[in-house]
């Protein structure tokens, strides 16, 4: 199973599925001009990945500070691929799920996702920008 | 354009609290400079984090709306173009953003846009909810996930407002789509 790495754009974030060691990381800002043109291949690997594993420990490293709404859409298929494969392959999944104190916009969709997808371990973190900069 | 002319809008633009204006083509690239400068703008206009950030969702929705559904502008070799204005009044901040639309989907926004004047924010959130779990996209001209005017309304402290007009000169085919946010 092949790793996948996309390099952050001002548009759109840095991917990094590190499949090999299950430790998935994505970061930065997400309003790519299609943005189900920019999942698209991302939900494939991760699926073609969550397959592939049973009884396994998976981080999910949520660091977006911004995602417009097409792109809110696309994430939430992420997480709902990470929840079956936890359900059906008994699989532990960690959502460590970053957020600006004073962001409500992104904890508050963290909120949801926790309530919607309940097979996730979901671990809210604050996350300081003062001291990350 | 007489410099006097120019001056009575630099002026116009003041006393109605405009921040920043842009009128022209629109596309990813431009978004990119026009999304940076604002920030800075709200950087020096001291805006709390919170304030900036929906402010920053709002003009992403807003170009990115216009740049999905606008019709290439007739008048000026098919470029997709609009007009965004971001301004402060009383303490709050606004965002209006206009652009051309086909005539015959006046219908269709107003039917979407309609609703939302009257929902309360939670029931905007419900909704928004809902539209996220939705996996039929049961609206053939929307490119997108159906869920940029109800983040638009959720971030807005006041019922978002809109216009349709006729768009002079290409009445039959044309509207110009205005939308208006507060933050």
């Amino acid at each position: 199973m092949n790793n996948i790495y996309i390099a952050r754009t001002s548009e759109s974030p840095e991917i990094d599925f590190n499949f090999s060691g299950h430790i998935l990381n994505i970061t930065g800002e997400a309003y790519p001009e299609n943005a189900s043109d920019f999942f698209r291949p991302v939900l494939i690997a991760l699926e073609t990945y969550l397959k592939s594993i049973a009884n396994c420990d998976v981080i999910f490293n949520f660091q977006l500070t911004y995602f417009n709404s097409a792109s809110t859409k696309m994430l939430y298929n992420v997480f709902e691929l990470l929840n079956e494969s936890a359900s059906t392959d008994a699989n532990r999944i960690v959502l460590n799920w970053y957020h600006d104190e004073e962001d409500d916009t992104i904890l508050e969709f963290g909120l949801d996702v926790q309530e919607d997808f309940q097979w996730l371990d979901f671990r809210p973190i604050i996350l300081d920008i003062a001291k990350e900069a | 354009m007489h410099i006097d002319v120019f001056s009575a809008f630099r002026e116009n633009a003041d006393r109605n609290g405009i921040l920043f204006y842009y009128s022209g083509s629109l596309s990813q690239n431009v978004i990119g400079a026009m999304g940076d400068a604002l920030k800075q703008r709200l950087e020096s206009q001291d805006a709390k984090g919170s304030t900036s950030r929906k402010l920053f969702s709002s003009f992403i929705e807003m170009v990115q709306n216009a740049i999905h559904y606008s019709p290439d502008d007739p008048d000026s070799n098919g470029d997709k173009v609009g007009s965004i204005a971001v301004g402060k009044r009383d303490e709050k901040y606004f965002i209006m953003c206009g652009n051309l639309v086909q005539k015959q989907h006046v219908g269709r926004i107003r039917e979407k846009l309609e609703p939302l004047k009257r929902m309360s924010l939670d029931e905007i959130k419900q909704a928004y909810r809902a539209q996220l779990k939705n996996d039929q996209n049961d609206d053939a001209v929307s490119k997108g996930a159906g869920l940029g005017f109800l983040t638009l309304a959720r971030d807005s402290t006041e019922p978002i407002e809109y216009a349709l007009i006729d768009a002079p000169g290409h009445e039959n085919k044309l509207s110009c789509f205005y939308l208006k946010a507060i933050i």
